[in-house]
């Protein structure tokens, strides 16, 4: 048989021979491993290095700024490690974090709350009117369905600026919605919507709800059905079907969703700077005044690795309910 | 609650008692009499746009019978199910449960439970969870629970299993579990669609009469639907044929087998050869026909209720045939050809011989002998035979 037609001919014979031979197993392994190539590791190496360069690097350094104090100088704080008198130094401040949590008026406190509430109760109304749309989508005929993804995707198509900039004109005091209310007699006075917590909500849950219906389709598109006839068979009513067989069947998706949204709202900036009272601080604006109002970018840099750690909590977590999901098949 | 052991005793006490001179396949009492209706169909009709599914079907199905609809896939028998069960509403006609109308009675409210093909066992549950569910929604106290999903799970020897999930059982004990979970409500009516379809074919016949013994002992009423011949034959006290949404027959197993009423029942269940002819004669105790496939004519031994001359088809069972070297002397039905080819499969060998004028047909014999010799082998000219009472006239 001539050798090196390809390497799954060898291989194949090395198997025949394995047959006859057992004792020749091992060193078959041993082969197989040796014919795991560097092209091979390079293809699972860019991954890697991907995250180390982009995700873990830009974290580090994050991080060991948030461990100095601000300095004047270019850049602005004072370096971790310094040699002097032949000794190497190594402070690590940690007043930063202190400060964060022991601040007089509790600033740094409330505004993670707040960012958190916002959050939270964004994602829930698009929790609750993305899943409908979903199920819309899931569940017409592939023509329509093309129409109505065209029309969830589009708007992101126009810069995320100018549309917030288009509810601003929406919302304001002589905007159009004021406008039509006071045409068909509904009020009398103009509503103060732009600049309150309200607005910011319509803002967040306007700009994220295709994050939330994307995933939530996909998982819809994968239910049985059967499962839902199975329990209206077994006697379960339409609101306790959807409850106990549908959510838990859609539970990635509910999960993803909830993610791809709760982690951008919580840092959110432009929504609540442009749409929001001046009241209502959140986070975000506290990394920019840190940042580029007072310079002190130790500070923000601890605000910012506290931020992450929140969001750390979630994320652990929806791994978590994903690698089970996945056991379930 | 417990009323289970009273319908076991009532209704399945009568189906399980094989008389004596009882043929397997065959009722002594046919089928109905005496016992009471639980489901009744009237002229039930679904329409899909143009296209009739389900085509004025009437029904009756007794209690304590196991039902089968069969048909091939396309024909109407699932959504004749679907109906039953309450996914898909009628565009005409009537459902009747033990006397009243449930066209539209939503399905959560039907006393009848279906153990879908797939099991739809829900995967996020364990297997006393999925038998609880149809409990928990009546609001049974969960010490009855407890004691039902045990009770169930012994019925079909899954006590072991209780707290597995689905995707930890074997499609064998899925299925288990599902006829545990359709049966746990008691329902009036228990539906069963394709129930061995995600089995193979060893489990498959193994599971059919075990289902059939576990339905028994319950005693529900039993509506399955299958397109696996043998399946409805092994379980079924009576089928439906079905065909293009309408009943071709109706009947018990041996019925259906050995008394077709039309061409497409014949050729449905079983195999068979088929000649067209025409009737020559026909008195009362002797019918005469001619085939073009044969020169001999075939005689029937009873009239037929035909004008002469006029066209039918004579259906033949393969294993009604018999084979021989030598003209059959005894026998006046017989045609003559050439052994073309021979099927050996195990249990029987099937010889399709040419007839002269070019007509080919499909005879069996049973591998008795293990080392029997002098059977008919390839390109020997031989002779079939058959009696009389083995032909089936059929006029459509």
């Amino acid at each position: 048989m001539p050798t090196g037609i390809a390497g799954s001919s060898a291989l194949l014979r090395r198997r025949r021979l394995a047959r006859f031979a057992p004792k020749r197993r091992k060193k078959e392994i041993k082969v197989l491993v040796q014919e795991t190539t560097w092209r091979d590791w390079a293809l699972v190496a860019l991954p890697y290095l991907w995250m180390l360069l982009f995700f873990l690097m830009p974290f580090l350094i994050i991080f060991k700024i948030s461990m100095s104090v601000t300095e004047i100088a270019i850049p602005p704080y004072s370096p971790i490690v310094t040699f002097k008198e032949g000794a190497m130094q190594i402070i690590l401040h940690l007043e930063n974090y202190t400060s964060i949590f022991t601040d007089e008026d509790g600033t740094y406190l409330k505004s993670y709350l707040k960012s958190l509430q916002v959050a939270f109760f964004s994602t829930l109304l698009c929790l609750l009117i993305g899943y409908p749309i979903a199920w819309a989508l899931a569940n017409c005929k592939t023509a329509t369905r093309n129409v109505l993804f065209m029309l969830i995707i589009m708007p992101s198509w126009t810069s995320f600026v100018v549309r917030i900039y288009a509810w601003m004109t929406l919302l304001k005091r002589d905007g159009l919605i004021n406008d039509i209310l006071m045409v068909l007699g509904i009020i009398d006075e103009p509503l103060h919507m732009l600049q309150t917590d309200f607005a910011v909500y319509v803002g967040i849950v306007y700009c994220y709800l295709p994050y939330m219906v994307l995933p939530l389709f996909t998982a819809l598109m994968k239910v049985d059905y059967t499962l839902i006839e199975a329990a209206y068979d077994l006697g379960c009513r339409p609101v306790r079907t959807f409850f106990s067989v549908l959510v838990p069947q859609t539970r990635s998706g509910i999960m993803a969703g909830s993610m791809l949204v709760f982690i951008p709202a919580l840092g959110e900036y432009v929504i609540p700077e442009l749409l929001g009272g001046k009241g209502s601080i959140l986070i975000g604006r506290i990394l920019w005044q840190e940042f580029f109002n007072n310079r002190d970018w130790p500070l923000a840099s601890a605000v910012a690795i506290v931020m992450l750690t929140i969001l750390a909590i979630p994320i652990v977590y929806f791994l978590k309910s994903q690698r089970k999901a996945r056991e379930r098949v | 609650m417990d009323v289970m052991p009273e319908t076991a005793a009532a209704a399945g006490g009568v189906k399980n008692v094989r008389r004596p001179g009882e043929l397997p396949g065959q009722k002594a009492s046919p089928a109905g009499q005496g016992r009471n209706p639980i489901l009744q169909i009237k002229s039930l009709t679904k329409e899909f746009g143009n296209f009739t599914a389900v085509d004025k079907v009437d029904l009756t199905v007794y209690e304590g019978e196991i039902f089968a609809l069969l048909g091939s896939s396309g024909c109407g028998k699932s959504t004749l199910l679907r109906m039953l069960a309450g996914f898909e509403q009628p565009t005409s006609g009537s459902i009747m449960l033990d006397g009243q109308n449930i066209n539209d009675l939503p399905p959560y409210k039907r006393t009848i439970n279906m153990m879908f093909q797939s099991y739809a066992l829900f995967p996020t549950m364990t297997v006393r969870q999925n038998i609880a569910f149809g409990l928990k929604q009546e609001g049974m106290p969960r010490a009855r629970i407890e004691e039902r999903v045990a009770k169930m799970l012994k019925l079909v020897h899954m006590e072991d299993y209780i707290d597995r999930k689905p995707f930890q059982l074997s499609g064998g004990q899925r299925q288990r579990v599902a006829l545990a979970r359709s049966l746990a409500k008691e329902p009036r009516l228990l539906l069963l669609d394709e129930p061995m379809g995600a089995l193979d074919k060893k489990l498959r016949e193994q599971m059919r009469l075990e289902l059939v013994d576990i339905i028994n002992s319950v005693g529900v009423t039993c509506l399955m639907v299958t397109h696996d011949q043998e399946e409805a034959m092994t379980m079924a006290d009576r089928i439906a044929i079905m065909d293009r949404g309408e009943f071709v027959q109706i009947g018990g197993p041996r019925e259906i087998y050995e008394n077709p009423n039309c061409r497409f029942s014949a050729e449905f269940i079983g195999s068979v050869n088929i000649f067209d002819c025409k009737l020559v004669s026909s008195n009362a105790t002797q019918s005469l026909i001619e085939t073009g496939d044969f020169e001999r004519r075939i005689e029937l031994s009873h009239d037929l209720d035909l004008a002469d001359g006029m066209p039918l088809s004579i259906a033949l069972r393969p294993e009604k045939i018999y084979i021989s070297s030598q003209i059959p002397e005894e026998q006046t039905n017989w045609c003559e050809g050439i052994v073309e080819n021979i099927a050996y499969l195990g249990d029987i060998s099937t010889y399709y011989v040419r007839l002269s004028r070019g007509r080919t047909v499909a005879a069996t014999l049973p591998n008795v002998d293990r080392f029997k010799t002098g059977l008919p082998t390839w390109d020997d000219h031989v002779y079939l035979s058959w009696d009389p009472e083995s032909c089936i006239a059929l006029t459509i």
